[in-house]
């Protein structure tokens, strides 16, 4: 086996685009000044948790999507208060983005992957909307590192693409290999909303299923929201502790969030409500979001009271039975 | 096998991606639609011990079929009986240590040496149209060993130069571009399918080495706006067999999501297959 010899770090290329800050000692500040070691309950409803944790201008990373698994009454109360500057971690993301901007809510994206609607495309042309360009999987390492608390990662990936010339990655020579390597900023978000299937009062969460980048993000980030379907006791937790994903010392607020990524599905607990996706959708993509906010978001108080008026028991009993595949959902 | 007497053309090139599928190899299929569903056929009829990872990380599930609409990751019947549910970092760091042979995935716009489009049609940042951005595709044509990607037979999809490189191909298409950019050597673009026609690549460069028997090489490179190399010898593809066709639309794609979507229709008049372009 020959070994390459040690060779200089040499900055080859690098992206133009600005990018979040970068500063894991900030990061450990904050974790030290704002992160309670100790088990509190941090139950709180949707709305308490945008009011005390999401602020205009933040930089916000949410898991999944509308249509899976994500946190879709934060993102609804977000839109319904009204926040403003919002820069989206656009990795995995869909029709999402597109009701955020609509909503007046984002001006940036690090993208990824969003669904390019009518409305997002006037917002770039009005500019009132920047789009900063990686990839789902550059997206999701920036969070790990960010989640390891280091200033970068080296990927394998995103090299040659036009996206590059238009991110904050950089290409270096790698002083192990010799090799030209690209490294991309560590992501520490200011806020992470995550929905997860349960979670006790303190925010001890389990995932269950596949995810995109749920721990690192609930690593990553200075404010961290939880949304669960179910709220379990802390023995609970501590009868089966591999089952814990998150542990609670991340976790600013839990909300208890039955349904709380409908119109979408939570693996294991119900299936989509196609009709109200296709009414996003179609909403999106026809550039009528306003209505769609009206009738969805700002007409209604709350989720539940969103839940009651336009959804039903019917259709919620029966988005649970269409859900028939329970295995590996539960602990 | 009885050829099928009439498919749609998106069907065909399933059809068509689905026969490359080897056993024992792994595919990571990039979003839902037909990279997914062809890899599917593929381990049906041909390579059941192929393997398939999606975005999400998951490894070898055995799908309940069929998915619900849009819902091919983070849910549970596309993640159903896997070996392993992971997330996208994982399935980053199994692309990148070698483990995924072929990548497959779609695109709107491929150029010359492999390069894809899906972020910006026009000049960047100048009018134009802004599309969805590369979501996983840029790691697929990274670091899987192969890339297969499949995209219509049209004069504005087959460029000289993509308007925004999403996800890499052979870069300018120099020797040992890719890996001068960082990405990992012996790595790289493969086939590209589309409804009428097969590419690969000689010296990096595209190269049509087969058509469907519906159209000839004139015609598909009158829907080229750049001009691929063309083999010697251009082999002729088997039309879709009435197997592969009624598994596509009975276990797969029920909802016809991949069939009306765009393009023509074949249809045998007893003689030859014959296109016939609907509304």
């Amino acid at each position: 086996m020959t070994l390459a010899s040690s060779q200089p770090i040499e900055l080859l290329a690098e992206g133009k685009a600005k990018y979040h800050p970068v500063d894991p000692d900030g990061f450990r500040e904050w974790v030290r000044e704002h992160k309670s070691r100790t088990l509190v309950s941090k139950l709180m409803t949707e709305k308490e948790a945008v009011e005390k944790f999401v602020a205009d201008g933040d930089y916000i990373t949410y898991e999944c999507n509308y249509l899976t698994r994500g946190p879709n009454l934060v993102l609804n109360e977000i839109m319904r208060q009204r926040k403003k500057n919002l820069w989206i971690a656009g990795k995995f993301t869909y029709v999402d983005v597109g009701l955020l901007v609509g909503a007046g809510c984002a001006s940036k994206v690090d993208t990824g992957f969003f669904l390019a609607t009518p409305g997002v495309r006037t917002a770039l042309a009005e500019g009132r909307l920047e789009i900063f360009e990686y990839s789902n999987v550059v997206m999701s390492m920036r969070l790990e590192a960010g989640a390891q608390g280091i200033p970068f990662i080296p990927v394998r990936s995103f090299g040659g693409t036009d996206g590059f010339d238009y991110s904050g990655a950089k290409l270096i020579r790698d002083p192990y290999t010799g090799l030209p390597t690209v490294i991309i900023p560590a992501l520490n978000p200011d806020v992470a909303v995550i929905h997860v299937q349960q979670a006790d009062e303190c925010g001890n969460a389990r995932v269950f299923g596949t995810g995109i980048s749920d721990v690192p993000a609930a690593l990553a980030s200075r404010k961290v929201i939880v949304t669960a379907e179910e709220i379990i006791s802390t023995d609970e937790i501590r009868s089966n502790p591999g089952a814990t994903s998150i542990p609670y010392w991340c976790v600013d607020a839990v909300v208890e969030a039955p349904f709380g990524a409908y119109p979408g599905t939570v693996p294991g607990y119900y299936a989509s409500d196609p009709m109200a996706v296709m009414e996003i959708f179609a909403a999106a993509l026809r550039g009528a979001v306003e209505p769609y906010l009206e009738k969805w978001i700002y007409g209604v108080s709350s989720h539940q009271e969103m839940l009651e008026k336009h959804v039903g028991v019917a259709k919620l009993l029966d988005m649970k039975k269409r859900e028939v595949i329970k295995e590996g959902y539960r602990a | 096998m009885t050829q099928a007497e009439a498919f749609s053309e998106r069907e065909a090139a399933m059809c068509v991606v689905a026969r490359m599928v080897e056993s024992g190899k792994t595919y990571w299929a990039a979003g839902g639609g037909t990279p997914i569903y062809s890899v599917l056929l593929g381990k049906k009829l041909y390579a059941p011990d192929a393997q398939y990872v999606t975005e999400d990380g998951v490894i070898a599930p055995i799908p309940m079929l069929p998915f619900e609409p849009m819902m091919t990751m983070v849910a549970s019947r596309a993640t159903y009986k896997a070996l392993s549910w992971g997330n996208m970092n994982t399935a980053g760091f199994y692309a990148q240590l070698g483990y995924m042979d072929y990548g497959v995935l779609n695109t709107l716009q491929v150029d010359k040496h492999g390069n894809i489009n899906s972020t910006f049609l026009g000049e960047y940042g100048h009018g134009g149209r802004r599309m969805h951005g590369p979501g996983g595709a840029d790691t697929i044509a990274a670091c899987c060993w192969r890339t297969i990607l499949i995209t219509d037979q049209e004069k504005r999809k087959f460029v000289e130069k993509v308007d925004f490189i999403s996800s890499p191909g052979f870069l300018d298409g120099s020797e040992g571009a890719r890996e001068r950019a960082g990405l990992p050597r012996g790595t790289g673009p493969w086939r590209v399918v589309t409804p009428w026609s097969v590419y690969d690549y000689v010296d990096r460069r595209l190269r049509l080495m087969a058509r469907m028997p519906w159209v000839t090489v004139d015609e598909i490179l009158a829907e080229c706006e750049y001009k691929p190399l063309v083999a010697a010898e251009v082999q002729v593809i088997d039309p879709p067999t009435e197997e592969e066709v009624q598994i596509l639309r009975t276990e797969l794609d029920v909802r016809g999501q991949t069939t009306d979507a765009a393009g023509g229709w074949i249809v045998w008049d007893g003689e030859k297959y014959i296109r016939q372009v609907t509304g």
